[in-house]
C-alpha cells in the first residue's frame, strides 16, 4: 500500500474545502448581512469560510497540476502502520481516561506502550506504569493542585 | 533615560530568590522540553500554562518566558549532538554544527553555539529595553482601525514571506480563524459555528490546539520516520569551553549581522525560524570560504544561533508592546496574559510597569542562566537521549493528554487534541506551516472585534482603513506584502531577482 504525495495533498486540500463549506454555512446561519451598526456576526467567519475555500481550490489546482515524477510517496505501508500503531493506542487511552480516570488509563498506557511496542520486560512495563501514574499524580494533585478526573475506581477506594 | 530606571525597577522585582528560583526550574523545563523531539516550546508553555493559573502573573511570566530560553537552547543540543533539531528553529544548526561535532570537536560546537545564541538573545533584549516604551508610546495613540491594519500586516507578511506555498500559509491562517470563531461572539453573544454541539459553545481553546498540533502531530510524525539517535560523544572540558568563547570575537561580523537579521525577523511576525535560515543563507554568501560551509564551518554555527535567540526574544517586543505575537509561543504566552487577567499592549507599560519591567529584567537574567545551564546538563541530556524513542515518544504522550485535560478540565479537550494532532500530522507532512494557525486563533476574536469596531466607528464604510496617514500606510504595506509572492516571482521571471543560495533540503517545519 502506498499513497503517493499528490494524492494526499488533494485529499487534504478536499478536506479544509469541506471545513471552508461548513464554516460558510454556519455563518449563514447567524446573517451574513451588513447593518446599521457594521456586519453580523457571520459576516467575518464567512470571509474567513470564503478565504479556506480559495485557498484550498488554489492548493488542490497546484497539486493536481504539478508534475509527480520524482517525489518521494506520502505514505508507504511501514510507515502508515508505525503511525498507526502509535497512534491508535493513544485513542484507546483518552477513551479508557473518559470511564476510568487519567491515572488508570495512563497507567495501563504506558503498561502497554512499553511491554508491546517498547519491548521491555512485563514487570518493568507495570513498574514504569504504576511509577508515570504515582509521579503525575503527586505532581498534579500535591505539588501544583490541579486535580485530574479520578474516575469511579479511585473514588471507589476513597481518592477524590 | 526613564527606561533604564524602570529597567532597574524591574531588576528589584525579578532578582529575589523566588523568581531566580523560577528561572533556573523554567529553564531547565525548558531544555528538557527543547532536547526531547515531540515536545517544542509553543507546545512546552502551552502544557504549563494551566498550572500557573494560580501563581501570581509576574512569577508565571518569567517561568514561561525561562522555560521559552530553555527550549530554544536545547534545541541546539540535539541539532550538533545528534543531527536531530530539537525545535525547528535549531534546523539550520545542523548544517555546520553536526559536521564539526563529528570532527571531534563537539565541545567547540556547543560552546560556539551557546554562546552567540546568548550574544542574539542579549541583543534581542536590549532592543526590547530600549524600543517597548516607545512602541507602546506610539500604539497609545491607535484606534481599532489601525490596530486592524497592525494585524492585517502581521498576517499579510506571514502569507507574503512564507517559504513554501502562500495558499498553504493562507488556509492554515484561516482555519486558525475559523476555530477561534467557534463559540458565543463576543460582541452579540450569538452562539457561532457550534452547530448546537454543547461542548463548543464555550469555544476551542489555543491551548488545545497547539498541544494536538504541534506535540502530538510531531510524536506521530517522529514515531512514523522511525527516529533513532545516532549521537557523538561530548565531554566537556573547562579549556576547551574557554578557547572557544575566546574565538567567538573573530567571528564580530557574522555575529553583528545575524543579531539584527534576528532581530528584525522577531518583530515582524517572521519568528526565529525563518531568521536562522535566512541569517545561514546570507552568511553563507558573505563568507570568505564558502566551500567550507555544511562541513563544519564556525560561522555556520554560529550564524543560525545568533539570528535565532535575537529572534526569540524579540518576538516578545510586539506582544507586549502591541499585542501581537512575533512567533507562535509568543502567541500562546499572550493568550497566557489574557487568561491572567493582563491585558497586551499599550496600556499594559501605564498600568503594570512591575509586570513589564519585571519580565524584561527577567530575560536578561534568564538568558545569562539558560547559557550556564544548557552547558552544565549536556551530559546529562546527552544520556538521556540514547533511550530509544519508542519508550520516551509514550511518555511525552501521557504529557500531552494530561496537558489537554488540565486546561479546562474537559474530557471532550482530549478528543480535540486527537483531531488537531491528527490535523497537525498531515499538515506537517504536506508542508503546511502552522504558526500562522496558532497566530489567527490567539488573535482571531481580537481582530475581529477590531474591525467590527472600525465598522461601528465609521458607521459601516470601509474608507475608515484609508482615513489618516498611519492607517494607510499600514494597510498599503499590508497589501504590499500580499502581493509578496506575486512581485517576486514576476522579478524572477525577468532575471531581475536575486538568486538566492539553495539551501540544502530539508522538510519545512512550522516556525517556533
Amino acid at each position: 500500500m502506498e499513497i503517493s504525495r499528490r494524492t494526499s495533498e488533494i485529499a487534504t486540500s478536499a478536506a479544509t474545502a469541506l471545513i471552508g463549506l461548513i464554516v460558510c454555512y454556519g455563518a449563514l446561519e447567524n446573517g451574513i448581512a451588513w447593518e446599521e451598526a457594521g456586519p453580523s456576526s457571520g459576516f467575518f467567519p464567512f470571509c474567513v469560510g470564503c478565504l479556506i475555500l480559495l485557498g484550498s481550490a488554489a492548493t488542490g489546482a497546484q497539486a493536481t497540476l504539478r508534475p509527480t515524477e520524482g517525489q518521494p510517496p506520502f505514505l508507504d505501508g511501514e510507515r502508515a502502520r508505525a503511525a498507526i500503531l502509535f497512534f491508535l493506542p493513544i485513542v484507546a487511552f483518552a477513551a479508557l481516561a473518559v470511564f476510568l480516570g487519567l491515572y488508570i488509563a495512563m497507567a495501563i498506557y504506558i503498561v502497554y506502550a512499553m511491554y508491546g511496542p517498547g519491548k521491555l520486560k512485563l514487570a518493568t512495563s507495570i513498574a514504569a506504569g504504576l511509577g508515570v501514574a504515582v509521579v503525575n499524580f503527586v505532581i498534579f494533585e500535591k505539588l501544583f493542585m490541579v486535580p485530574l478526573l479520578k474516575g469511579p475506581v479511585l473514588n471507589a477506594v476513597g481518592i477524590y | 533615560m526613564s527606561n533604564i530606571s524602570l529597567l532597574l525597577d524591574g531588576f528589584s522585582v525579578a532578582l529575589s530568590t523566588h523568581h531566580v528560583l523560577i528561572m533556573v526550574g523554567g529553564v531547565l523545563l525548558g531544555l528538557v522540553v527543547g532536547v526531547l523531539p515531540g515536545l517544542g516550546a509553543p507546545n512546552g508553555v502551552s502544557l504549563l500554562l494551566p498550572l500557573t493559573f494560580s501563581m501570581d502573573p509576574v512569577s508565571a511570566i518569567i517561568l514561561l518566558t525561562s522555560m521559552y530560553w530553555g527550549a530554544l537552547f536545547g534545541g541546539s543540543t540535539t541539532s550538533i549532538l545528534f543531527n536531530i533539531p530539537g525545535e525547528p528553529s535549531s534546523v539550520a544548526t545542523t548544517f555546520d554544527g553536526y559536521p564539526m561535532a563529528r570532527q571531534g570537536e563537539a565541545v567547540r560546537a556547543l560552546t560556539l553555539a551557546f554562546s552567540s545564541a546568548g550574544i542574539g538573545a542579549l541583543t534581542g533584549v536590549i532592543v526590547i529595553t530600549l524600543l517597548s516604551g516607545w512602541v507602546a508610546n506610539f500604539a497609545l495613540r491607535f484606534g481599532a482601525a489601525e490596530y486592524f491594519a497592525v494585524y492585517f500586516m502581521a498576517f499579510a507578511s506571514f502569507i507574503g514571506m512564507s517559504s513554501g506555498s502562500p495558499f498553504k500559509t493562507l488556509v492554515s491562517m484561516m482555519l486558525g480563524f475559523a476555530c477561534a470563531t467557534i463559540g458565543a461572539d463576543t460582541i452579540s453573544g450569538e452562539s457561532r459555528l457550534t452547530f448546537d454541539f454543547e461542548q463548543l459553545i464555550g469555544g476551542v481553546s489555543f491551548l488545545v490546539a497547539v498541544i494536538g498540533l504541534f506535540g502530538l502531530g510531531e510524536l506521530i510524525m517522529t514515531m512514523e520516520e522511525d527516529l533513532t539517535f545516532h549521537g557523538v560523544k561530548a565531554r566537556l572540558s573547562l579549556r576547551e569551553i574557554g578557547r572557544a568563547v575566546l574565538e567567538l570575537p573573530r567571528y564580530w561580523a557574522t555575529v553583528l549581522r545575524s543579531a539584527l537579521i534576528g532581530c528584525w525577523m522577531g518583530i515582524t511576525p517572521g519568528g526565529p525560524t525563518a531568521a536562522s535560515f535566512m541569517s545561514y543563507a546570507i552568511g553563507a554568501r558573505f563568507a570568505k570560504d564558502k566551500a567550507r560551509f555544511g562541513k563544519g564551518a564556525p560561522e555556520g554555527i554560529v550564524a543560525p544561533e545568533t539570528a535565532d535567540h535575537s529572534a526569540g526574544s524579540c518576538a516578545l517586543l510586539p506582544m507586549l508592546a502591541l499585542g501581537i505575537p512575533g512567533s507562535a509561543t509568543a502567541a500562546v504566552m499572550m493568550g497566557g496574559l489574557m487568561i491572567w487577567g493582563l491585558a497586551p499592549g499599550p496600556m499594559l507599560f501605564t498600568t503594570r510597569p512591575d509586570f513589564v519591567w519585571g519580565l524584561i529584567a527577567s530575560m536578561y537574567l534568564g538568558n545569562i542562566i539558560a547559557v550556564i545551564l544548557v552547558l552544565a546538563t549536556v551530559p546529562l541530556f546527552a544520556y538521556i537521549l540514547r533511550a530509544p524513542f519508542r519508550i520516551v515518544g509514550p511518555m511525552i504522550t501521557v504529557v500531552c493528554i494530561i496537558g489537554a485535560y488540565t486546561v479546562a478540565s474537559h474530557t471532550f479537550d482530549i478528543w480535540l487534541a486527537l483531531i488537531f494532532g491528527v490535523a497537525g500530522y498531515v499538515f506537517k507532512k504536506l508542508d503546511y506551516p502552522l504558526a500562522p494557525f496558532v497566530l489567527a486563533m490567539v488573535l482571531g476574536d481580537k481582530a475581529e472585534d477590531a474591525f467590527r469596531q472600525a465598522m461601528l466607528t465609521s458607521g459601516g464604510s470601509a474608507s475608515i482603513f484609508w482615513s489618516n496617514g498611519l492607517v494607510g500606510t499600514m494597510m498599503a504595506l499590508g497589501v504590499l506584502l500580499l502581493g509578496l509572492p506575486l512581485i517576486s516571482r514576476m522579478l524572477r521571471e525577468t532575471g531581475i531577482g536575486l538568486r538566492r543560495k539553495a539551501l540544502p533540503q530539508q522538510r519545512e517545519i512550522g516556525s517556533t
